[in-house]
């Protein structure tokens, strides 16, 4: 008899909170996002940037927008300026 | 020093016990209804005929029109299982399953019982048993133990020193390693096949492309990351049957056949008087396949009306008549009652509460299952780096 279905267990290694989910944008040319995971954003709350970690060769640079969709779930995102995409975060 | 003991195909062989005489013939574990029409483990013959485990079913059949698919027996492989693990408790060693076919232990505390590593080890797979084909892989490391165990050969012991861990994973497949199927693929079509591939490639570029768990798979292949053994605590061993003269599929007749099985099950004397955490309620169905689910209670209990609350509307999922009915005691409080206190110390009850309520996950979702949020960086503007989950065991 051959093979097995058998994983190295990955439980119980620890891990980030709050990692950052790849999320489906659409944006406008300014970078505005209008349409968030199919869903039409209503509103923009509020827009900030952080930038850090740049004397890493791992660093951050993103573009937050904290936005009201039309279902009136908020939800944070960002678009990421090193690797690209977007992103959705809690604990923000 | 960690061992692992493997056993290829383990829901074949379990599902296989019924009927021996398929092993030498083409034969695969069939998928389960509802899910994707792939195959599991296949036997000898079936690899010969050019059947391999993951195939689809319809290529499958195609291709060796006389394949016997194979109903799996989770009950079967359970039991089969949890035999095998017993056996190995009884004989002194402290095992983690991981699943059924994977295990692992740390041999150092059973070595000099045994007069050396080596001895400890042909215990461990005698105690297994020659009729699985146990494999066993011994190395510093958790992942290299299972990569030692999966080259090894039905009844050999592999052993893998820290030194030469590296060299040895680097020829090993890329299937070793925990990541997604399409996780696979993609690192294939990027020319990446062997686990030595992989580790040669920059730590930040392999977590940019596969993400995490692509991260955590790198590290494997490096040779790092230790592990721990986490041994479980082994479970009562408390087991009422009802076999029935004939298949029945009338819920109310199952129904009360289980409140006599708890009658039963909760007045035998090895229970001690203690209360009932887990149990389990499985089933032989009429066409030869099996059921089994698991109840963890909110508080333990030992009233045949609060169990069976909670066990009865699962007999509503069972898809076939059956032809017996088993419960079985799967994990028992430690204590016989409940001490009160006069005097209560303030947040004494929060505390107790959340320790049982702890206790109630980990019995659930075994160890490994509580995590503490352990603050590393509240400062941090990048919000994922300000804490992380840490395992809790205790």
């Amino acid at each position: 008899m051959v093979s097995h279905s058998r994983a190295a267990s990955v439980a119980g290694a620890p891990r980030r909170v709050n990692e950052p989910r790849a999320a489906l944008v659409e944006a406008r040319f300014d970078g505005t996002p209008t349409l968030v995971n199919r869903e039409t954003v209503a509103a923009v709350r509020e827009e900030w940037r952080v930038v850090d970690r740049w004397w890493t060769e791992e660093p951050v640079s993103r573009r937050y927008f904290d936005v009201v969709l039309e279902s009136g779930r908020q939800v944070v995102v960002f678009a990421d300026e090193e690797r690209g995409g977007w992103f959705s975060q809690r604990g923000i | 020093m960690i061992a692992c003991i493997l056993i290829p195909g383990f829901e074949l062989r379990a599902a296989l016990r019924r009927r021996p005489q398929l092993a030498l013939e083409p034969a695969a574990l069939a998928p389960l209804p509802g899910k994707d029409p792939v195959l599991g483990p296949v036997t000898g013959a079936a690899e010969a005929a050019g059947v391999r485990p993951g195939m689809r079913l319809g290529e499958a059949l195609a291709t060796c029109p006389s394949l016997v698919l194979v109903e799996q027996d989770p009950a079967e492989a359970g039991q089969a299982w949890e035999e095998i693990v017993r056996r190995l408790e009884d004989d002194g060693f402290a095992v983690e399953p991981v699943e059924p076919g994977c295990l692992y232990f740390e041999p150092r505390g059973v070595e000099r019982l045994y007069g050396g590593v080596g001895q400890a080890l042909k215990r461990a797979l005698a105690a297994v048993g020659s009729a699985w084909d146990p494999r066993a892989g011994v190395a510093e490391r958790r992942f290299a133990a299972l990569a030692a165990a999966s080259v090894a050969r039905p009844g050999q012991l592999f052993v893998v020193s820290d030194e030469r861990t590296r060299d040895f994973l680097a020829p090993l497949p890329l299937s070793l390693l925990p990541l997604e199927a399409e996780r696979y693929a993609e690192l294939e079509e990027l020319g990446v096949k062997r686990i030595g591939q992989l580790a040669e490639l920059p730590g930040a570029a392999v977590a940019e492309r596969l993400g995490p768990g692509g991260r955590h798979a790198w590290s494997l292949a490096r040779g790092e990351g230790r592990g721990r053994v986490r041994a479980r605590r082994p479970p009562a061993e408390i087991v009422e049957r009802f076999e029935f003269p004939e298949a029945v599929g009338n819920e109310l007749t199952l129904r009360r056949a289980l409140g006599a099985l708890l009658d039963r099950v909760l007045a035998r004397p090895e229970r001690g008087g203690r209360a009932i955490r887990k149990l389990a309620v499985s089933a032989r169905l009429v066409g030869g396949g099996s059921w089994r689910r698991t109840l963890t209670l909110r508080e333990p209990a030992a009233e045949t009306r609060a169990i069976r609350a909670g066990l009865g509307p699962k007999l509503a999922e069972l898809s076939a008549p059956v032809t017996e009915l088993a419960v079985e005691l799967v994990e028992l409080s430690e204590s016989t009652g409940q001490q009160l206190e006069l005097l209560r110390t303030e947040g004494g009850e929060a505390k107790r509460r959340l320790r049982e309520g702890l206790r109630q996950v980990r019995a659930s979702a075994g160890a490994g299952g509580v995590y503490s949020i352990v603050e590393v960086a509240p400062w941090s503007r990048i919000p994922e780096q300000r804490a992380l989950l840490v395992p809790r065991d205790e």
